[in-house]
C-alpha cells in the first residue's frame, strides 16, 4: 500500500504516525513545501520571543517515512490516482491525504512586498525576522488575531516598540468576548504595546534599499517602523484541488472518517472543512490540536482501521505576562440568536469566566486565570450533552468532573 | 499491571492522599520536613467537592490515547510503555498550558516544583509514583487512603468487583449502603449531605 501525504505539518505527521502504527510495512511518502522537517508550528512565536531554541520545535518522523522537502503539489488526479508537483514530478498513490494547511491572507496596501514585511506562518519566516531584529527598534503588527497578537507579544518581549493596528475594539475579537478582550488590551498596553483601533495601512514606504521605513495609515497619519508583520488570518491551501474531483467549499469537505468526496482521498488539518460541535454547522477550525486529532483519525482510516472524528471546536490557550487566558467553542455568539450568557469573576482569585449556553447545552467558554480546569468544560461542550449540574457551578474556577457529573445515585 | 483505581463514592474528603502525594514528591520525602521546603511540594491528586459537597479524588487517568499528549506542542508528554504511565518531560515542557484545554479531567497544574524542575514553572501531574514503584512501594495516595476510595490493583479485578456490586444492587439482594460501596462509618454523613444537597437543588433550602 502506497500512502502519499501532502503537507508536513502536524496533521500530516500524526497521519504518518497512525499509518505506521497500523501498517508497519506500508510505504509512506510525505511532501512538504518547507525546507524544514516537521516542527511544532505554534511554537514559532516562542522562537521569535527568544524563549526557545530552534531545535526545541523539532518533531520526529516515524520510521521509514520518505520526506520530500521543498516540493509542492499543483494538481491531483483522483481518477488516475496521481499527484503532479510544481517541480514536475508525478507521484502515484493508493491512499492520499491532503494536509496542505493554510496560507496567510494578504493585504491590499501598496508596497506590501517590501523587505521586512512578513507573514508569520513558518519557521523560515521567523528566522528571517530574528536576523533583522537587531537592526529594528519599532515593529508594526497588522491585525489583532492570534498571529498578530503572538507577534506583538514576542516583539514586546524582545524589547521593541510595538504598534498594533486592529479593526475591532480589542485584540482577539474572533476568540474572546469584550470583557476578556479589554483585559488583554489593558495587559498589553500596560506592558508597552501601542494599540490603534479602526485604522489600516494604506501604503508602505521604502527606505531606498527595498526595506520598509514607514507606514501611511488610512487616516493619513504616518508610523515609522523597521519591521512589520501581517496577521490577517489564514485561508485553506486547497487551490490546487481545482478540477481534481475533490469537493472544496472554503476548505476541503470531509466526512466523519476524514474522507473527501473522491475515493481514497482524505483531508485533515487547517485545509479541511469538518463540523463545528458548538456552532452546529460546517466550519474550518484551523487550529493545531484539532489538526493533530484529524491527522490521526485520517491516518487510521487510510490504514484500514475504522476511526471516527466527531467534529471540532475552536480553542485557544494564551499566557500573556502574568495573565492566563483560555477560550473554547462559541464565545461570541451573534446577538439576539437565543444564546444565554452567564459571566462572573472571583475577585480574590483575580478570575473571570464567561459561559455561553444554547438551550440546555454549554457551547462556549472563556476563562481568565486559574485555567487548569478549562479542559473539563471543553469536554462538556464536546460531549454536546445537556449540562448535568447547576449552571452557576460551572463558573467556579475549581470545578472538576465530580462537581459536574453525578457519580453516585 | 496494577493501577490506582478510584472509587469516588467511598471518598470522605479527608485529603490525606494530597498530603501523602506532596510528601512523596518532595525533596526529603517525609511529610514533616516536606512542609518546610520551598517551593512547597505540591500534590498531583486533587480532592475537590462533588455535586453535594462530598469528596471527589481527581487524578490523572493515564488515558490511551492521551488527549494531553496529542495537544502538547513541544512533544513533552509521552507514554512510558513499560509502566503504562503518561509522563511529562520537564525539560521539554514550555509551560504553554495547551494541555489544560486538552485534559477532560482537569488534573494538570502549572507551577515551580521541587520534584521535577527547580526554578521554572512547568506542567505537573501524576506520575503513578514510579520512583516508589521502582522500590517496590505502591503509589502514595493509595497507600495512605483509609476509606478504600483509592486502591492499587489490577484494573480487570476492579472492574469485576464493580460489575458484581452493580449486579447485586440491581438484583436487590443487598441494600446499597451494605453492599460495600460506601465507606464504613460515613454512611450517615454522606446520606445527610446528599439529602441536603437534593433539597437545596429542589429549592427547599436546609443547606
Amino acid at each position: 500500500m502506497r500512502h502519499l501525504i501532502l503537507g508536513s505539518g502536524i496533521a500530516g505527521l500524526q497521519a504518518a504516525r497512525a499509518i505506521r502504527s497500523a501498517q508497519p510495512e506500508a510505504a509512506i511518502t510525505m511532501l512538504g513545501r518547507e525546507a524544514d522537517p516537521p516542527y511544532a508550528r505554534p511554537m514559532i512565536s516562542h522562537l521569535l520571543e527568544g524563549a526557545v531554541e530552534p531545535s526545541h520545535l523539532h518533531l520526529g518522523l516515524p520510521p521509514e517515512v520518505r520526506l520530500i522537502s521543498e516540493e509542492e503539489a499543483i494538481a491531483v488526479d483522483a481518477a488516475d490516482k496521481t499527484v503532479t508537483t510544481l517541480q514536475g514530478r508525478k507521484l502515484a498513490y493508493d491512499r492520499l491525504l491532503v494536509a496542505t494547511g493554510a496560507d496567510p491572507r494578504g493585504i491590499r496596501a501598496e508596497n506590501a512586498d517590501l523587505d521586512n514585511i512578513h507573514f508569520m506562518r513558518t519557521k523560515a519566516q521567523v528566522r528571517d525576522m530574528l536576523q533583522e531584529l537587531t537592526q529594528s527598534r519599532r515593529a508594526l503588527v497588522l491585525g489583532g488575531g492570534l498571529v498578530g497578537f503572538k507577534a506583538a507579544y514576542a516583539f514586546l518581549r524582545q524589547g521593541l516598540e510595538v504598534t498594533m493596528l486592529i479593526r475591532s475594539e480589542y485584540p482577539l475579537s474572533q476568540q474572546v468576548d469584550p470583557v476578556t478582550g479589554s483585559l488583554i488590551r489593558d495587559k498589553l498596553e500596560e506592558n508597552g504595546l501601542n494599540v490603534l483601533v479602526g485604522r489600516d495601512v494604506a501604503r508602505f514606504d521604502d527606505d531606498g534599499s527595498g526595506r520598509v521605513r514607514r507606514a501611511e495609515l488610512t487616516d493619513g497619519s504616518v508610523l515609522d517602523c523597521e519591521v512589520a508583520v501581517i496577521g490577517k488570518g489564514v485561508l485553506p491551501a486547497a487551490g490546487f484541488l481545482q478540477g481534481s474531483g475533490v469537493d472544496v467549499d472554503l476548505g476541503v469537505l470531509v466526512d466523519e472518517g476524514m474522507c473527501t468526496s473522491a475515493r481514497d482521498v482524505f483531508a485533515a488539518g487547517d485545509v479541511a472543512e469538518h463540523y463545528d460541535l458548538a456552532r452546529d454547522k460546517r466550519w474550518v477550525n484551523a487550529i493545531w490540536p484539532e489538526a493533530a486529532d484529524q491527522g490521526r483519525i485520517a491516518g487510521l482510516n487510510m490504514a484500514g482501521v475504522p476511526a471516527r472524528y466527531p467534529g471540532s471546536l475552536s480553542r485557544n490557550t494564551i499566557r500573556i505576562f502574568d495573565m492566563d487566558l483560555t477560550t473554547c467553542g462559541l464565545v461570541n455568539p451573534p446577538p439576539e440568536t437565543g444564546y444565554e450568557i452567564l459571566e462572573d469573576g472571583e475577585a480574590k482569585k483575580n478570575t473571570f469566566r464567561r459561559l455561553v449556553f444554547s438551550g440546555d447545552r454549554l457551547v462556549g467558554v472563556a476563562c481568565v486565570n486559574r485555567i487548569e480546569n478549562a479542559g473539563v468544560l471543553r469536554a462538556l461542550i464536546a460531549s454536546r450533552a445537556p449540562v448535568p449540574c447547576a449552571r452557576e457551578d460551572l463558573l467556579r474556577s475549581d470545578i472538576q468532573p465530580g462537581g459536574i457529573f453525578p457519580f453516585f445515585q | 499491571m496494577r493501577q490506582v483505581v478510584v472509587r469516588p463514592e467511598r471518598c470522605v474528603g479527608c485529603m490525606q492522599c494530597m498530603a501523602a502525594c506532596a510528601a512523596a514528591h518532595s525533596e526529603s520525602g517525609y511529610l514533616a520536613s516536606a512542609m518546610r521546603e520551598s517551593p512547597l511540594p505540591a500534590a498531583r491528586i486533587h480532592v475537590g467537592s462533588g455535586r453535594y459537597g462530598e469528596g471527589f479524588p481527581n487524578r490523572c487517568r493515564h488515558c490511551d490515547p492521551a488527549p494531553c499528549m496529542a495537544a502538547c506542542l513541544p512533544g513533552a508528554i509521552y507514554r512510558d510503555q513499560s509502566w503504562d504511565t503518561v509522563l511529562i518531560d520537564p525539560n521539554r515542557c514550555i509551560n504553554c498550558a495547551s494541555c489544560a484545554m486538552a485534559c477532560p479531567f482537569g488534573v494538570i497544574r502549572y507551577h515551580r516544583d521541587p520534584w521535577v524542575s527547580p526554578g521554572r514553572a512547568v506542567a505537573v501531574k501524576c506520575d503513578n509514583c514510579l520512583h516508589r514503584q521502582a522500590k517496590g512501594l505502591i503509589p502514595a495516595c493509595a497507600e495512605v487512603c483509609k476509606s478504600g476510595a483509592l486502591t492499587f490493583e489490577e484494573p480487570d479485578r476492579a472492574m469485576k468487583r464493580r460489575t458484581d456490586e452493580m449486579a447485586r444492587r440491581t438484583a436487590g439482594y443487598v441494600e446499597q449502603e451494605r453492599s460495600g460501596e460506601e465507606a464504613p462509618g460515613f454512611m450517615l454523613l454522606r446520606r445527610l449531605k446528599k439529602r441536603a444537597g437534593q433539597l437545596a437543588e429542589s429549592g427547599a433550602g436546609l443547606r
